[in-house]
């Protein structure tokens, strides 16, 4: 676990690198259909698909108010332990930043 | 099962010319690329891989709203071929480009 | 690598264009409408895309920041170069 990884490592080559080193992060997930979520990274593959754990889930729905037709954004917040996300549903991957 | 019947050339192809050719064909000029959905793309051809990725200069996108067609300017892009529905040589017929 | 650099007035087929691009100020637009702007970083053969210093706009309205953001190349309609 705990061995330290040679320098190229730490370089992104390809865009799954940046997945590769947040491994064990926490990172934001934005999925279609308006979610997003926050989590640690436990595993992933080469379709994203990955194992969170920790997460925050925040769903975001757009109402029009009837009278003002003002938009009204409501946002919905769940914690879910640990879940699995399928890949073909994500859009973009953030991990935390790093200095 | 039994694999059909081929002639001696090959699959039979009455036009003689095959999509990516005539695409080929288009390097250089003004192409018209209808998207699946409310766009569409008029660019100068570059280049374009088995996907039909493509590579477009001088590009104008034209997303069609009930509002009406809006238009945005790009300098050089490469295209997506996954949600290419048409394609039409020689470009839109008022290239907004 | 010897890479040989594209001759002017030929082809430039998409991987001698994303060469050219990396490192370099780059729109990312998906397909639901959203623009990132940022340094590309690298990218593959799906189109997923690795981004620095990424701007969400929508509708033209900056939304979000990102350090480094990955993006998974079937949402992405196109990929341009950002005019000096």
């Amino acid at each position: 676990m705990a061995e330290p990884e040679p320098m190229e490592e730490a370089t992104v080559r390809e865009p799954l690198d940046l997945i590769r080193l947040s491994l064990d992060e926490r990172i934001y997930v934005k999925l279609r259909g308006e979610r997003e979520i926050r989590g640690r990274l436990h595993a992933y593959d080469q379709h994203l698909n990955m194992i969170l754990g920790d997460v925050e889930e925040t769903m975001t729905t757009v109402e029009i108010d009837d009278e003002t037709y003002e938009e009204i954004i409501k946002t919905q917040k769940r914690t879910i332990p640990f879940l699995f996300v399928r890949g073909d549903g994500v859009i973009l991957i953030s991990p935390p930043l790093r200095s | 099962m039994i694999a059909p019947k081929r002639g001696p050339g090959g699959p039979a192809n009455p036009s003689h010319l095959l999509p990516s050719e005539l695409i080929d064909r288009c390097i250089g000029s003004r192409i018209w690329v209808i998207m699946k959905g409310d766009k569409e793309i008029v660019g100068t051809l570059r280049g374009f891989d088995v996907y039909v990725n493509m590579v477009l200069e001088d590009v104008s996108e034209i997303e069609v709203t009930p509002a009406g067609r809006v238009v945005t300017k790009l300098d050089t892009i490469l295209l997506n071929g996954n949600n290419i529905a048409l394609l039409v040589p020689g470009g839109a017929p008022e290239d907004l480009a | 690598m010897a890479d040989a650099p594209p001759v002017q007035g030929l082809a430039k087929t998409p991987a001698d264009f994303l060469k050219s691009i990396k490192g370099k100020p780059v729109i990312v637009k998906l397909n639901s409408g959203v623009d990132y702007r940022g340094v590309l970083a690298c990218l593959d053969g799906y189109m997923n895309i690795a981004m620095e210093q990424t701007e969400e706009y929508v509708n033209g309205q900056l939304k979000n920041k990102y350090g480094d953001a990955f993006i998974r190349g079937n949402n992405v309609l196109y990929i341009s170069t950002i005019k000096q």
